[in-house]
């Protein structure tokens, strides 16, 4: 069992005005993989360290099964953490990193050996055993990271940004060794990170931080696709949601958002909560739902917008499309496939889904929820 | 690229540094030498010829000096002295280092300034004091006192070189043993001791040699000829209207032993030690 709940956890650090981590309030599941998710400085990794218990709490609580461990010391929490630099014994080989924890839980000589060596082959370390960290590659070393905390057996895995010190190929390989050890193991993780595809990819789910606040949680795809305010839907996405300006305007049809020279239907939003948007409201699309294609026939949702490409980015796979809407200063991101034709200066008329598009209220950035269907 | 008929050129080049080199080898290798060729010479021989190369190695002056004048005790006293002031500069300076390098306490900085500010006060400030003192708790003229004098004497300089090496061990390393399970003293022990090593070498050597060499103290505390240590002895081959130059020279050698000894051995990791903090 490893249930993590944090209740109004709180951080001040010594001499700062501001609380660095505002009445955080989560629980993690047992057995869950939890990534806290934020741009650099948003407090997640002081969250990690008051649950490891290397930073002393200013106020709320931290349990472990129900018992709050706020006085528990660090070493009595049984909780295993991956540091960002490894933090490898620079002065212990392979094995002894690995024992070194179980030798203070007086674990017996042949117990550790049994442990070590299952670990080190099931992280593919058996040959460098005997090696110091300074012989080892950078991939190496973060398995060794990884297999202290693994070969111990803890209640809880804490990840700070283990990925972060890695070339892209190998972070991608890592990522995947790391997805599928916590599967095999099915120990409660926490991880961190401000890298948001080792968010989407590894995460049951995702809790998004911003200024020492707990912005959202949720599995991935539901915070993707419903972000609840307009930093959200920035910070998730890559290219970033694409949020646009629009004036609620009312003509025969009802309510319409007018998007430069085009009419949103504003249907899928109540009608008396447009009405409170005094400054107007932001549309937020994503860039795979602006497209180049024609619309099936019959899909009302697929409006057509003029608009001219500024610039195209191919990346391969995909390439991006760099657009000035007709009617509307802010440019506009859209994916389209590799084989596009278009230039930049030319004319276009770009699809916009409005089905997947989001509203935002334009003075609190807050999300408009949709009228239940 | 430089091909093999200009290899000349980059040796010329090369030269006024070599020269430099061989001049300052010279400037401190040459009195040593003069030292070492004097030990196995006779004082008449010596004044007969000061430069000159021994005819005869009298070898059995180095026998004559730790039997006939009192050495074995010097060279004892010596080695208790400064042992026991090693290690427990050693321990003590670890000890105080880690905790201004890694723990942010209240009245940290006000600490730090307290014990750096022993670099700064010269050792003759200081005698008349530490002799009343060491009157008073009936310390005078015993090794205890002269032990306790070096500790406190060098403990600023110990500090300053370990916490300078302790402060770069990275924080995480501590905070991966706390988790491993281990408390504050068995990290100290497990995790600070062995990673700073080498700067611990070069703690251990640099204070062995000054005070294996300490002179001032030893001579204002220390008066009963028992309990003098060796810079002190030498003093015997030294009377006011003679000196036996060739004992003089033999007793030198016989002090300087055991330092070079050590700095033979350690030479290498006092270096690491030292440059540490340069190449990061």
């Amino acid at each position: 069992m490893g249930e993590v709940a944090l209740n109004g956890l709180s951080k001040r650090y010594p001499g700062g005005s501001d609380l660095a981590v505002k009445e955080v309030t989560l629980t993690v599941a047992d057995g869950e993989f939890m990534v806290l998710l934020g741009p650099s400085g948003c407090g997640k990794s002081s969250v990690l360290r008051m649950i490891a218990g290397l930073e002393p709490i200013t106020a709320g609580t931290v349990s472990i099964d129900g018992k709050v461990i706020n006085k528990v010391p660090a070493k009595d929490r049984d909780i295993a953490m991956v540091f960002q630099s490894y933090a490898l014994y620079p002065h212990m080989d392979v094995f002894n990193n690995l024992a070194f924890g179980l030798r203070r839980r007086s674990v017996p000589r042949g117990e550790i050996e049994r442990r070590v060596n299952a670990t080190a082959a099931k992280l593919g370390l058996a040959p460098f055993l005997k090696r110091k960290p300074h012989a080892l590659s950078g991939g190496q070393r973060q398995r060794v990271a990884l297999g202290r905390a693994i070969v111990r057996e803890p209640k809880v895995f804490l990840f700070d940004e283990p990925l972060s010190n890695l070339d892209a190929a190998l972070r991608v390989t890592t990522r995947n060794e790391l997805i599928r050890q916590q599967y095999d193991i099915g120990i409660t993780t926490i991880y961190v990170t401000h890298d948001q595809v080792e968010a989407m990819t590894m995460g049951h789910r995702i809790c998004i931080m911003d200024k020492g606040e707990v912005v959202q949680i949720g599995p991935p795809l539901a915070v993707y696709r419903d972000p609840v305010n307009t930093f959200v839907a920035r910070f998730l996405g890559n290219p970033p949601m694409n949020l646009m300006r629009v004036a609620l305007e009312t003509d025969v049809g009802g309510l319409r958002l007018r998007l430069g020279k085009t009419a949103v239907p504003a249907e899928p939003w109540p009608a008396d909560r447009l009405g409170t948007l005094g400054s107007g409201a932001l549309l937020g699309i994503r860039p795979e739902d602006l497209y180049e294609a024609s619309p099936r026939p019959g899909d009302d949702s697929v409006l057509p917008l003029p608009a001219t490409v500024a610039a195209v980015e191919p990346l391969g796979a995909e390439t991006l499309l760099v657009l000035t809407l007709d009617g509307i200063e802010e440019e506009v991101i859209a994916r389209s496939g590799r084989e596009t034709r278009l230039r930049p200066g030319e004319r276009a008329t770009i699809m916009l889904d409005s089905a997947a598009a989001q509203l935002f209220d334009a003075t609190t950035k807050r999300a408009i929820a949709r009228t239940p269907v | 690229m430089i091909g093999p008929g200009y290899q000349w050129l980059a040796h010329l080049r090369r030269s006024p540094l070599l020269l430099f080199v061989l001049l300052y080898t010279a400037l401190s290798g040459g009195p040593f030498l003069w030292v070492a060729v004097m030990s196995l010479r006779t004082t008449p021989e010596i004044f007969a010829s000061p430069y000159a190369l021994p005819s005869h190695l009298h070898w059995e002056k180095f026998a004559d000096a730790w039997t006939r004048s009192n050495y074995s005790t010097y060279f004892w006293n010596s080695t208790i002295v400064v042992v026991t002031a090693v290690v427990l500069l050693t321990v003590i300076g670890a000890m105080v280092a880690h905790c201004l390098a890694r723990y942010h306490f209240r009245g940290n900085r006000v600490a730090r300034f307290v014990i750096l500010s022993g670099l700064i006060l010269p050792p003759q400030l200081l005698i008349l004091s530490l002799f009343q003192i060491l009157l008073e708790f009936s310390l005078y003229n015993t090794l205890t006192g002269l032990i306790l004098v070096y500790v406190a004497g060098h403990l600023a300089m110990t500090v300053y070189i370990l916490e300078g090496f302790f402060a770069q061990i990275p924080q995480d390393l501590f905070d991966a043993a706390r988790l491993d399970g281990y408390s504050d003293l068995e990290i100290f022990w497990r995790i600070t001791l062995p990673i700073g090593a080498p700067a611990l070498f070069t703690t251990v050597t640099l204070n062995f040699i000054i005070l294996w060499n300490e002179f001032l103290y030893a001579v204002v505390l220390l008066t009963e000829d028992d309990k003098r240590t060796l810079p002190l002895g030498i003093m015997h081959f030294m009377g006011s209207h003679q000196l036996d130059i060739g004992m003089l020279a033999t007793g030198l050698m016989i002090a300087i032993a055991p330092i070079i000894l050590l700095y033979g051995f350690f030479s290498e990791t006092m270096i690491k030690g030292m440059t540490a903090g340069a190449v990061r």
